[in-house]
């Protein structure tokens, strides 16, 4: 008998815990996701270091977005763009859309939301022009940013 | 038979979960800066399209300032420095217009634009002063005996292009550090510390500013 009582401990406990979570958030399968070019090149904002100390340097590049978004079919969901924190400092990114997903702009170590509502299509193609900007002074060489795309299931 | 049953389920589901943690798409985009160095020199006369702290850019300017003296011909020789003029003009700095030089002195300033600029050393300003100033008759005057004090309007500190005397060569006039703006104003002396035969002296320094 004690195992049992154990067994059905641990189900109540599972059904509390669902039942108090609002939404779920799973990484998007965007694998097949192919930016245009190999490298964003970022220039000097101000060719001049300035006395406000801009520093920044900024580029802009395209991205293929393509998500799988078939294990949420049907359901409703919030699709979010992430780009972790980066040893470099802060990196901005903005971006605008072909109207599929949501334009918007982010902080590394945030995520900014593209897409909310049912999910009616098992792929979503869309394309991202991104602006990168960041601080000059602290990038020394190349530096790969590795963004994802999660959702959280309502 | 029941005890054995419950731990192989829950083995299975440690193995699920295992599974799903492996699935970490991303997509990367390689960032990297172009044309990171950047240097501007003024020597004298300069141009800038807008001012530095407004967002403007240097331009090119093919001007070659002249510093000149006339010597009286009792002093000739008499050791006492004979203070010389610069006829560039230029006393505002374009690092926000402000009147930093005064009349006669020449303005010296710059920037070294570059990423990384935690460490590593700024770009320096060299001048050469090899050729001796020469008159008509082939007479010279060797450069070193031109020398030079450094201030500026309204600062304080030492300056980023101090005082200095020509060596007749190659030699540092002063550093300018990674993104910053480097700015003085020289007041030139002859020397006087020889008789000369008369005529005009002309010679040409030139300066360098080099970015690692």
């Amino acid at each position: 008998m004690r195992p049992r009582f154990l067994f059905v401990a641990g189900v109540l406990a599972w059904a509390s815990f669902a039942g108090t979570v609002e939404a779920t958030t799973f990484r998007v399968d965007d694998s097949a996701t192919i930016p245009h070019e190999s490298s964003a090149t970022l220039r000097w904002r101000q060719i001049a270091p300035s006395r406000g100390g801009d520093n920044t340097i900024e580029g802009s590049t395209t991205v293929q977005v393509r998500l799988n978004l078939a294990p949420w079919l049907n359901r409703s969901g919030r699709v979010f763009l992430v780009l972790p924190e980066q040893p470099i400092g802060p990196v901005r990114v903005s971006w605008t859309t072909q109207g599929r997903l949501l334009p918007g702009q982010l902080v590394s170590g945030q995520r900014a939301l593209v897409q909310a509502g049912p999910i009616t299509s098992p792929v979503l193609d869309e394309t991202l022009i991104l602006k990168i900007e960041t601080d000059g002074t602290r990038m020394s060489s190349a530096v790969r940013l590795n963004f994802h795309f999660e959702i959280d299931i309502d | 038979m029941h005890p054995a049953r419950i731990r192989l389920i829950a083995l299975l589901i440690g193995g699920a979960s295992g599974l799903a943690a492996v699935e970490a798409w991303a997509f990367t985009i390689s960032i990297s800066p172009r044309n990171p160095r950047v240097i501007y020199l003024q020597i004298g006369v300069g141009s800038f399209t807008g001012l530095y702290n407004s967002g403007g850019s240097p331009a090119a300017n093919p001007t070659v300032n002249v510093v000149s003296v006339t010597v009286p011909a009792a002093a000739v020789g008499s050791g006492t420095a004979q203070p010389m003029t610069s006829n560039t003009g230029a006393t505002n700095s374009f690092y926000d217009n402000f009147t930093f030089c005064s009349a006669g002195q020449l303005y010296v300033g710059g920037f070294y634009r570059r990423n990384n600029s935690s460490s590593g050393p700024g770009a320096t300003l060299t001048a050469s002063s090899s050729s001796p100033l020469i008159n008509a008759a082939g007479d010279s005057i060797p450069f070193t005996e031109i020398q030079w004090t450094s201030s500026g309007i309204g600062d304080t500190g030492a300056q980023p292009f101090p005082a200095g005397t020509f060596n007749g060569g190659t030699q540092t006039i002063g550093t300018i550090n990674r993104n910053q703006w480097a700015e003085s104003c020289h007041s030139f002396s002859y020397r006087n510390t020889a008789v000369v035969p008369a005529g005009t002296f002309t010679g040409t320094v030139t300066y360098t500013l080099t970015a690692p």
